[in-house]
């Protein structure tokens, strides 16, 4: 252990307390408006049955919970995301690939790329609906389709930023042009694929969501139409506490990844 | 001695959608085994082009170069401003980048690297990051990955000028000596004068574009001086202003 000075230990304490004070402002917060919500619920300030309240959700994932209801729409909508989500991610990076080794088809595409990237997919639904069909197929279509566009113009622009230095060390010690792919630009693109890792996350739970509102028989989202028009809130706000679980703990295995190569690099 | 190269009447011409450009205009000069040849020149006339087509990165528009080498199969190495080293690979694998491709990953050839590496000193950091070495120490693995290849030219693009000054002069007499102790011949395109002088045995002035060659100085120290060294002495001054003079004074056309 390395002996500091009194200033240091004086500056290490003030630090931990701010860390301290800001984890604990965090849980604070959450907890009053827990409170507020479920206060106002029980003493009607407002219309539990407009708003519903913590501990009817927490009723309410009980029950879903014991009648299995809740394991067996979560796993659907997880499904479809993680379908969705590595097919897309795949495809994006293969075409983003393919369109960096080949100028010409780049040069061709590149205004394609942007309209399609400002398209508004869900514009898409009535088509795919109509093409594919109505269920599972239709909604990872939508959830590919949110994600592969914008996963293209990230990778391609990674591939394309590489420092134009490199690739001609690589010419000069003889790599053809696989091995440049498989020793330059790839790994260099490393970060840039972690980052599109996690724009996917978030895009394809919102693709899947958008794709169960069209057309479902199971699935968070389609809980969630269904509360709607039913007017059972409790159930609308359950499958989006849910919904929230499930984003944070993909967005945190994402974040592992990244720890994993940002450790296995310095 | 046999020339190693010979550029005869160069020409290049860059083409652009809204002009041409004569970059390079009857340039010819030729390099023996073991020179170490600096050129310099008015900045944006071309030096780094040169390399470039040495390299044959770039195909002059007219002219010829000849390469004299004994095994033709090995392209000059090149050394650039950075050292571009993957920071995802350890300084080994930096190293023997090259030899992975083209089916040179021979015995011998990994022998020859490991002990380049052994010879400057580098072998206690083989398994470290790039990210953990100083600037000088990483020019010395990017000279070294150079090397491992075994190019009998090796042509080095301003190779010190992204260094700090202190830096840059113990880099010079680092490079230096591995170029001399592995008997290399050595092209230097540099816009520091003074490096120039306290590295070669001939500096190249060219003229601003299009680079045509100005003047050729040859430089007479006492081989067994370094670099830093050379800076030290009586006729260093002289030289210097002799080729500052040549680099001012306007062409005549």
């Amino acid at each position: 252990m390395q002996r500091y000075s009194l200033d240091h230990k004086r500056y290490l304490t003030k630090l931990r307390l701010k860390n301290f004070s800001c984890h604990l402002a965090r849980i604070l917060l959450l907890i009053i408006l827990v409170a507020a919500w479920e206060l106002c619920a029980r003493y009607n300030v407002v219309d539990p049955f407009i708003t519903s309240s913590p501990s009817r959700i927490v009723k309410q994932l009980g029950v879903m919970i014991s009648d299995g209801s809740l394991f067996k729409h979560t796993w659907v909508t997880f499904y479809e995301t993680i379908l969705a989500f590595g097919i897309s991610t795949l495809l994006g990076t293969l075409v983003a690939l393919l369109l960096y080794s080949i100028p010409f088809v780049r040069q061709v595409l590149e205004p394609y790329l942007i309209v399609l990237n400002s398209l508004p997919k869900i514009a898409l639904g009535p088509l795919i609906i109509v093409w594919i069909g109505t269920g599972t197929k239709a909604i990872v279509v939508m959830g590919i389709l949110i994600c592969i566009v914008i996963t293209t113009i990230s990778m391609l622009n990674g591939y394309m930023s590489i420092e134009k230095e490199k690739l001609l060390l690589m010419k000069t010690i003889g790599a053809n042009k696989l091995q440049t792919l498989l020793k330059l630009v790839i790994p260099a693109t490393l970060p840039d694929f972690i980052s599109v890792l996690k724009i996917n996350v978030g895009m394809s739970l919102v693709g899947v969501i958008m794709g169960e509102y069209l057309t479902s028989k199971a699935g968070l989202g389609y809980l969630i139409v269904y509360g709607g028009q039913v007017f059972k809130l409790d159930l609308v706000m359950a499958s989006i506490f849910v919904l929230c679980l499930m984003a944070m703990i993909m967005y945190f295995v994402v974040a592992l990844l990244e720890h994993y190569f940002a450790k296995k690099r310095s | 001695m046999e020339n190693l190269l010979e550029l005869k009447n160069i020409k290049l011409i860059y083409h652009s959608p809204k002009s041409e450009t004569l970059a390079i205009d009857d340039l010819s000069f030729s390099i023996k085994a073991g020179d170490f040849v600096s050129i310099v020149g008015p900045s944006g006339c071309g030096k780094t082009t040169i390399l470039s087509l040495v390299a044959s990165l770039m195909k002059p528009t007219s002219g010829e170069i000849i390469y004299g080498a004994k095994d033709k199969s090995i392209a000059p190495g090149y050394m650039f401003q950075r050292d571009n080293l993957f920071e995802w690979l350890n300084i080994w694998k930096n190293v023997s980048l090259g030899l992975s491709f083209k089916h040179r990953k021979t015995k011998e050839n990994v022998a020859y690297a490991k002990n380049l590496v052994e010879k400057y000193g580098l072998k206690d950091f083989m398994k470290h990051y790039p990210s953990e070495l100083s600037g000088g120490m990483r020019q010395r693995v990017a000279l070294i990955r150079t090397l491992s290849l075994r190019p009998e030219l090796l042509l080095l693009d301003e190779p010190f000028s992204a260094l700090d000054y202190q830096t840059r002069l113990a880099v010079q007499d680092d490079v230096f000596n591995i170029i001399k102790s592995e008997k290399k011949t050595a092209i230097l395109v540099t816009h520091d004068i003074s490096e120039a002088i306290a590295m070669s045995n001939k500096v190249i002035v060219l003229s601003s574009r299009p680079a045509k060659v100005k003047k050729i100085f040859d430089i007479d120290f006492d081989p067994s001086l370094t670099p830093f060294e050379r800076r030290k002495q009586d006729n260093f001054q002289p030289l210097y202003d002799l080729i500052w003079g040549e680099l001012q004074c306007k062409d005549i056309p």
